[in-house]
């Protein structure tokens, strides 16, 4: 019995709890004066339940957030977007002039062709590792 | 066709082609793909001045004999202020007659005084292209300038002492004229090669 409970434990991961997939991540490279730089890349959801990004870490920004731009009474904003749902089967754009990984202080300067890691956490606990290159 | 008949026709062919010549002189018949052009409503700016990326001072006068291309936004803006300038790059870069591209100018006009000193603009806008201008002034200086083109800007979340704050601002681009006037408009979200179709056509029709 112990045993068999061992194996579901295991087998879980792989069944229930596919991996997100992620795709064209990358940087915004801008000059070291400035101390903010925007991420994108395109998210899937293959699983069949919605999951939320609950958090984002990275040892190469002092804070990472997912912002979102758009336009209000003639301006554009951004604003924070915490917990963002990914539906069932569905494919998220975080693109120029929409949503974009907001990424603070950068510990080094960025050069394009270089590989910067973030962590995301999603609300049934698991992490996934994304890596983003720098362009121009 | 008698000689009187020939000779109206030759008349009606002659005030149209002067038509057209005035109605292009005026700038009337240009149709914009990617803004609005302003035609004889086309105005004159306030005076102001800015500093720029080069602790040179920039005014109205220092617009005359070119066209000129502005954006407002701030050097903290990730997303769309790299977006726009790129893209203003890419307009420069695409446009194939030297003469235009000669007859253009492109400046990034900060709303944020307070965070971009003309050194940081400096790196800033030579980042996209050496050949940009960028330029600030105090908020009670800026704001007659922004206003009369009617773009609209604005701080917000600010907190004393705490760095972090947001920028809110129009993205258009503003075009005004080598007499210094406000000529017409390109609103978000830009495209470089409609954008440099329409300044090529801007250029060789006046
Ligand atoms: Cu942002």
């Amino acid at each position: 019995m112990q045993r068999f409970f061992l194996l579901l434990v295991l087998l879980l991961p792989a069944t229930g709890f596919a991996q997100l997939e992620f795709s064209d991540a990358w940087i915004k490279n801008l000059p070291a004066a400035v101390p903010v730089r925007a991420g994108y890349l395109t998210i899937h959801n293959p699983r069949s339940r919605a999951v939320s990004i609950v958090a984002l870490h990275s040892e190469a920004f002092a804070s990472v957030e997912i912002h979102q731009t758009r336009m209000q009474d003639g301006m554009m904003r951004m604003d924070p977007v915490p917990n963002m749902t990914i539906a069932p089967g569905a494919t998220v754009h975080l693109a120029p002039g929409g949503l974009h990984l907001m990424l603070m202080q950068p510990a080094q300067p960025t050069r394009p062709g270089e590989v910067r890691r973030i962590t995301i956490e999603f609300d049934d606990g698991s992490m996934q590792t994304l890596e983003l290159t720098v362009r121009k | 066709m008698n000689k009187s008949s020939i000779a109206i026709v030759a008349v009606l062919a002659l005030a149209g082609g002067f038509a057209m010549s005035w109605i292009i002189s005026s700038g009337k018949p240009i149709e914009l793909e990617a803004g609005t052009w302003f035609g004889d409503q086309a105005r004159a700016l306030p005076e102001y001045e800015l500093l720029d990326h080069n602790n040179q001072t920039l005014s109205r006068a220092s617009l005359h004999g070119k066209w000129n291309l502005i954006f407002f936004g701030y050097t903290h803006c990730p997303d769309i202020c790299p977006s726009s300038l790129q893209t203003l790059s890419d307009m420069v870069a695409v446009i194939e007659d030297p003469d235009v591209a000669d007859a253009l100018r492109v400046y990034f006009v900060s709303v944020d005084p307070e965070r971009d000193k003309p050194e940081v603009l400096a790196s800033y806008v030579g980042y996209f292209n050496p050949a940009f201008t960028g330029a600030t002034a105090q908020m009670d200086k800026l704001k007659p300038l922004t206003r009369s083109l009617g773009i609209a800007h604005g701080i917000r979340n600010r907190v004393e002492g705490n760095p972090v704050y947001d920028v809110d601002h129009s993205a258009a681009i503003v075009l005004v004229n080598p007499k210094g006037e406000y000529a017409g408009l390109f609103g978000a979200p830009h495209d470089a090669v409609a954008m440099a179709r329409d300044m090529t056509r801007i250029v060789e029709h006046n």
